[in-house]
């Protein structure tokens, strides 16, 4: 019975890696990067996984191997009448403190680049949330926000590609977060307050947005999609956008005219 | 196992007869016994463990398959939208999931059931300092239970804004239809728990420091004491804050006070909000309590597991003073690391820096106690007992939470995987896979002291092997949903098409989940059938060193039949110069040996 | 807090850490709970104060900086007076004990007191901490107009709908009228299509100054003679209750009664207590007790010196 039980620990690491190691095959894994930044991001996260996988591996292969080899079937010899080491003590903190420090100082950079280092260029876009959709706005012709001649536009964000993009993310009413999966930007919308978000996409494609912090029973459908696309194709439908804005403006002045 | 009772003590004769005088009701209900306290706390927090556990059955039903019928339940719930969960209503679930889980079953189970009984009975009181307060601190869960409780069945039904409950979706009554009486009664009831949780936490601090036996010096403490120590101290510092949020909320909510929304916020064609608050405020100081407060339901349970691991292992603790020091260590760097629940909420990104770097830190302490629990059973005699699996899979279930929560500590990765499964993966390690399977081993291990008879260690190890091989089928995969991107709290994750294809995982997820539920009825039955059938235990069943199992098997009134004197500490298995693998705290030391006598004089009031 | 002794069995021997009984062990560790409640409200003004905008000066929110001091002074001194029935009592003189746990009482009691007089002035001036009586106004904007003419048109339809008006509503009726005329409406119309910007500003601020002046700190140190301001309109007609306007008054509000009410509940519990011990022998067996009372109304004095500075002079 004592073996059953050593080899059930064993059975966490073996699960534990195969479980991690049989995801991609599954597709089921971190989605699909289209980012520039989300490089740095992906890598610290495989980086992290090898290391505390590792520590993993190595501590529960040592769980398992003391059950298996001093438990008191097959261990003839008494305990060991031991209290401690000190040396072994100044190891294990040694070591993973280093480590530690390691990972803190090794992240820093990818952190400001994300959320500290905000590009010195004009929002291409404003992004809203509320109860429960993405309001979107750009800049007209004028190309200033909080003009006359803004484009709105709900859940539907079109930007363009291979070029650093500032969107301005706020909220109208309670906590929402504005979470692009593919471009591994995630982001807070706190009424009252004015974020930024900043990324290089580099592919082209339909990707989904995402709330990711409840804000009641719509939550769950507070779905947008952000569409990547060159600058021409951009250019081309902000300007459409525009032009239907404006026909529906004037529709509606004449209609009350 | 050696068949040598304890020592000095043999006789069980008046054992569990001792309480005096007095009606059922002052000594079983109204009781002011430390031991009764403590048996009723284990009662009333197995019984919403239980709530809690249906609850998460429910969570699981939606997120496996949305919007179908729930079976039997659902009938009876919502005949009206034909036997679904409607979404508000998955809100709610989670809601109050996690309320009950965390406040009615982890933290009284570990402070008020474990710290009520062992705490006088380890360090050789005959009560706590303060019974009546104890006994207060008890009765103060009752207003918390019947409010939470009530908040059920009122309009609205349930809490629904996650049991971190931010503003504004919390404060202003039209954004959700549990913001309005529900998350009133909410605060409530988790003020009232603060109070509980407060009292008992004073008394503990009072007893430890005030009421040890001759002899039993701060480093002969067992480490459940020095846990429960610190613990109370994490508790008397961090719960006022809450407590004050809590009323902030309150005044927001009730009387239209301004702190944590901002100016004119409408929210579902609400009246405008006066003020100009902040709704970060809310996080911070919800976050300065409940960070130390996931320590809270921790270190109890570290404590735990370090005195059964001992005691099974028949080996000394390894490093006890290290290990002492990193329960310390963790409290305190606990109080700097509140940020980190935070790294993508608005916050200043340069204090997020910070915040990462003292939460890196804090991994340290935790790593110094997992490799002394390494080093406590390399080269020892491991009997794998009920209690020991349990303290083992503490360990090798700790190590998986805790590593998890490097990722998240690394702010990039963090932008990814906050608010995503991955986080649900690394709490329900910690909190399920480490201090519920610690809790159930310290059931096992304690149980003969409590009520006089063993539990069923065959059936104990069915229902281990069961819980370890389900939970880790049920929370391991999440991991891996967390990778992908996938949100919580979500009622229809399926509404995204990139989600769709996570169907089956959830699915496997919702079996596994039903059956570590439906697993828990060996537990049950194990438990009660053991109160009353089980066989006697005597003082000391598993030969431990521990003072409390010096005393009789349940103990009497006032604990002890002797006045206890300590000559050591509480970890000396195995030491060759004595015949027995274990050497009792209370064993006087052979005539002519020099260094194990009390240290301190008797002193009395 | 609670001071039962177990008695029922026989005590075991111990070796407690500190020289002093649980129940003051108890106290202490009480309070440092307390510390830390406070803290967390201290914490949350200083947050919302630092991060408010504009934050009214006292006087803008008729706080008085002088009675302020004066309690702060009588408290002070019922600290002082609860030490003095320690020492009584140690010297086992249960009566003056009494008188001066008495003298404390009343202290603290005029301290509530003047705590509710100064409540008084706020609510007097439509200072709430809640928004529920109407908000007070950041700004004097057409929003604040329109809900001034708002309350003025629901006091003229519930004067003109008597039949027979008294003198006394007669005269009423005048004074909504002649409010409408001489601010609300030049402040209408500069706001208004055809106004201009700089104008409507001035004009608006004029009929919010009008309902409730606001004493600029600049003023007061101009001269004493600043100080005898013309009081403004709510203030000659007590039964108008117009909306007032103070930038940053509604955090000010909120922060305000949140510290202060927390701290004179403190007071209260404190009182409370006083009035109890009036009912014991407070011979030298109880000096503990009175003791540990008096820890605990040092703690709410030490609150208050923290309290003072920062809500009326900061
Ligand atoms: C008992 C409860 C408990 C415990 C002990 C912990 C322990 C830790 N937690 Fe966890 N945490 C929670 C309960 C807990 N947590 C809960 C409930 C939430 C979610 C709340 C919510 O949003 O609803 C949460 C969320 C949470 C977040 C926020 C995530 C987000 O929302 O985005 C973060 C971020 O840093 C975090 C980090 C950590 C870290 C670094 C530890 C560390 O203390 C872990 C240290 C342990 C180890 C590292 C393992 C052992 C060490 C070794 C084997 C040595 C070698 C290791 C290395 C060298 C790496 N936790
Ligand atoms: C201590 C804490 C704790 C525990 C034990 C659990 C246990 C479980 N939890 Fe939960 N959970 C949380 C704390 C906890 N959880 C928190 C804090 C959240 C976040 C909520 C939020 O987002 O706001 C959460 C959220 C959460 C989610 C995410 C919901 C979402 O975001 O959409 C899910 C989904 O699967 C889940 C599932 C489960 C499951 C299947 C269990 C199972 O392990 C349950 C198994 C239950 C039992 C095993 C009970 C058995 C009963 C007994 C043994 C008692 C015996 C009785 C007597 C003797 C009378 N939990
Ligand atoms: Cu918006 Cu969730
Ligand atoms: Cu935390």
């Amino acid at each position: 019975m004592n073996k059953v039980w050593s080899l059930l620990f064993l059975a966490v690491p073996v699960f534990g890696v195969a479980t991690f190691v049989a995801a991609p095959y599954f597709n089921h894994w971190l989605p699909r990067d289209v980012s520039e930044h989300g490089r740095m991001i992906d890598h610290l996260f495989m980086f992290i996984l090898w290391l505390t996988g590792f520590v993993f591996v190595g501590t529960e292969v040592a769980i398992f191997w003391f059950m298996w080899r001093y438990n008191d079937r097959v261990n003839r010899e008494p305990a060991r009448f031991m209290h401690g080491s000190h040396s072994l003590e100044l190891v294990w903190t040694i070591l993973p403190a280093a480590i530690l420090l390691f990972i803190a100082i090794y992240q820093m950079d990818a952190w400001a680049g994300s959320k500290m280092r905000r590009p010195d260029i004009a929002p291409t876009a404003e992004v809203t949330g509320r109860q429960f959709e993405w309001r979107l706005r750009y800049p007209g012709p004028d190309g200033v926000l909080d003009t006359a001649d803004d484009i709105h536009h709900v859940n539907d964000l079109h930007l363009p590609v291979g070029e650093e993009v500032l969107l301005v993310v706020k909220s109208e009413d309670v906590l929402h977060s504005f979470f692009l999966p593919n471009l591994r930007i995630k982001q807070d919308v706190v009424p009252g307050m004015k974020q930024y978000v900043w990324f290089k996409a580099n592919e082209t494609g339909q990707f989904d947005i995402v709330c990711a912090e409840l804000c009641g029973w719509g939550h769950y459908k507070m779905k947008g999609q952000v569409t990547l696309e060159s600058r021409e194709e951009f250019d081309a439908w902000l300007a459409q956008q525009y032009e239907q804005e404006q026909a529906t403006l004037e529709q509606t002045t004449t209609d009350e005219g | 196992m050696s068949s040598i009772d304890a020592g000095t003590h043999a006789a069980d004769a008046h054992a569990g007869e001792g309480h005096h005088g007095g009606g059922f009701i002052s000594t079983y209900v109204f009781s002011r016994d430390h031991k009764i306290i403590g048996i009723q706390f284990l009662f009333s927090t197995l019984v919403w463990f239980l709530v809690g556990g249906l609850l998460a059955l429910g969570v699981r039903w939606q997120v496996a398959w949305p919007w179908s019928e729930m079976p039997v339940v659902g009938k009876m719930l919502f005949s009206a939208e034909g036997g679904q969960i409607s979404p508000e209503f998955y809100t709610m679930l989670f809601t109050m999931h996690a309320t009950i889980m965390i406040f009615f079953v982890i933290i009284p189970i570990l402070a008020g059931a474990f710290g009520n009984y062992l705490i006088p009975l380890m360090i050789g009181a005959d009560d706590m300092a303060f019974p009546t307060l104890n006994m207060l601190s008890y009765w103060f869960m009752w207003p918390a239970f019947a409010v939470i409780g009530t908040s059920f069945f009122v309009e609205g039904g349930g809490a629904q804004a996650g049991w971190t409950s931010y503003p504004p979706l919390s404060v202003v009554q039209e954004a959700a239809p549990g913001s309005h009486l529900p998350q009133t009664l909410w605060l409530i009831g988790i003020t009232f728990v603060g109070v509980s949780s407060m009292m008992g936490s004073i008394n503990y601090m009072t007893t430890i420091i005030q009421m040890r036996a001759p002899g039993m010096t701060m480093f002969r403490l067992p480490m459940t004491i020095w846990a429960m120590f610190i613990t109370a101290i994490l508790q008397a510092f961090a719960l006022p804050v809450l407590t004050a949020a809590g009323f902030i909320q309150l005044t927001d909510r009730m009387i239209g006070t301004g702190f944590l929304l901002p100016e004119y916020l409408v929210v579902n064609n609400s009246d405008p909000a006066s003020g100009g608050g902040q709704p970060l405020l809310w996080q911070h100081l919800f976050w300065f309590y409940s960070h130390p407060a996931v320590y809270i339901m921790i270190l109890p349970a570290m404590g735990m597991v370090s005195d059964m691991i001992s005691c099974f292992a028949r080996k000394p603790l390894f490093g006890y003073k290290p290990m002492v020091y990193s329960i310390a260590g963790i409290a305190g760097l606990g109080f700097i690391v509140w940020g980190h629940h935070m790294f993508v909420s608005g916050m200043n990104p340069a204090l997020g820096m910070t915040f990462m770097v003292s939460t890196m830190l804090i991994a340290l302490p935790s790593a110094i106690k997992v490799f002394n629990w390494l080093g406590t059973i390399w080269g020892g005699n491991l009997q794998f007992t009920t209690p020991m699996l349990f303290a083992l899979s503490f360990v090798s279930m700790f190590i998986i939470g805790g590593l998890s929560g490097i990722f998240m500590a690394a702010t990039p990765v963090d932008i990814f995987i906050h608010d995503t499964y991955f986080i649900v993966a690394h709490f329900h390690y910690v909190l399920f896979s480490g201090t519920a399977m610690a809790v159930f081993g310290a059931i096992y291990f304690w149980f003969p002291k409590m009520f006089g008879r063993m539990m069923n260690d065959s059936w104990g190890k069915v229902h281990f092997f069961l819980t370890f091989v389900l939970l880790n089928c049920v929370f391991f995969p999440m991991h891996i949903l967390g990778a992908v991107g996938f949100p919580r709290r979500l009622a229809d994750p399926y509404h995204y098409a990139t989600f769709r294809e996570l169907g089956p995982l959830n699915e496997f997820i919702t079996y596994c989940a039903l059956a570590l539920v439906a697993c828990q009825a060996i537990f049950v039955v194990n438990f009660f059938v053991s109160i009353f059938f089980g066989p006697k235990a005597g003082r000391n069943p598993w030969h431990a060193n521990g003072l409390e199992w010096a005393a009789p098997s349940p103990p009497g009134h006032g604990n002890f039949d002797f006045q206890p004197l300590i000559y050591r500490g509480p970890y000396e298995y195995g030491d060759p110069s004595v015949d027995a693998d274990y050497y009792p705290q209370t064993q006087p030391p052979p005539p002519g040996h020099p260094e194990t006598r009390p240290e301190a004089a008797p002193v009395t009031y | 807090m609670s001071h039962d002794e177990h008695s029922a069995h026989p005590g075991f021997d111990y070796q407690p850490a500190l020289p002093i009984p649980n129940g003051k062990v108890c106290v202490w560790l009480f309070l440092s709970t307390e510390i830390m409640f406070f803290a967390a409200l201290i914490g949350t003004y200083i947050v919302l104060r630092f991060g408010a905008l504009v934050w009214p000066h006292p006087s803008q929110v008729h706080l008085s900086e002088p009675i302020g001091a004066m309690n702060t002074f009588i408290l002070i001194c019922s600290s002082v007076t609860v030490v003095l029935a320690l020492e009584m009592s140690k010297k086992n003189n249960a009566a003056a004990a009494k008188g001066w746990i008495l003298l404390t009482l009343i202290l603290g009691s005029l301290f509530v007191g003047v705590k509710g007089y100064e409540y008084n002035a706020k609510f007097s001036h439509r200072i709430y901490p809640a928004a529920g009586p109407g908000p007070i106004y950041e700004k004097a904007d057409i929003y604040y107009a329109a809900a001034v003419r708002t309350r003025l048109n629901e006091l003229q339809t519930a004067l003109q709908a008597q039949a027979e008006p008294s003198e006394q509503q007669q005269h009423r009726i005048e004074v909504v009228q002649s409010i409408l005329t001489n601010y609300v409406e030049p402040a209408e119309q500069a706001a208004g299509e055809n106004g201009n910007a700089v104008e409507a500003e001035q004009e608006l601020e004029e009929l919010a100054n009008a309902v409730m002046p606001l004493h600029h700190a600049a003023h007061d140190t101009q001269g004493a003679e600043a100080e005898v301001h013309h009081a403004g309109l709510n203030d000659e007609h007590s039964w108008l209750k117009l909306p007032i306007r103070i930038p940053g008054g509604n955090m000010w509000a909120s922060t305000y009664f949140l510290l202060t009410g927390f701290h004179a509940i403190h007071v209260i519990v404190g009182l409370i207590v006083f009035a109890i011990l009036l009912f014991m022998r407070l011979d030298a067996t109880k000096a503990g007790v009175v003791e540990n009372v008096g820890l605990y109304w040092h703690f709410v004095d030490l609150v208050w010196i923290f309290l003072f500075p920062l809500l009326y002079l900061f």
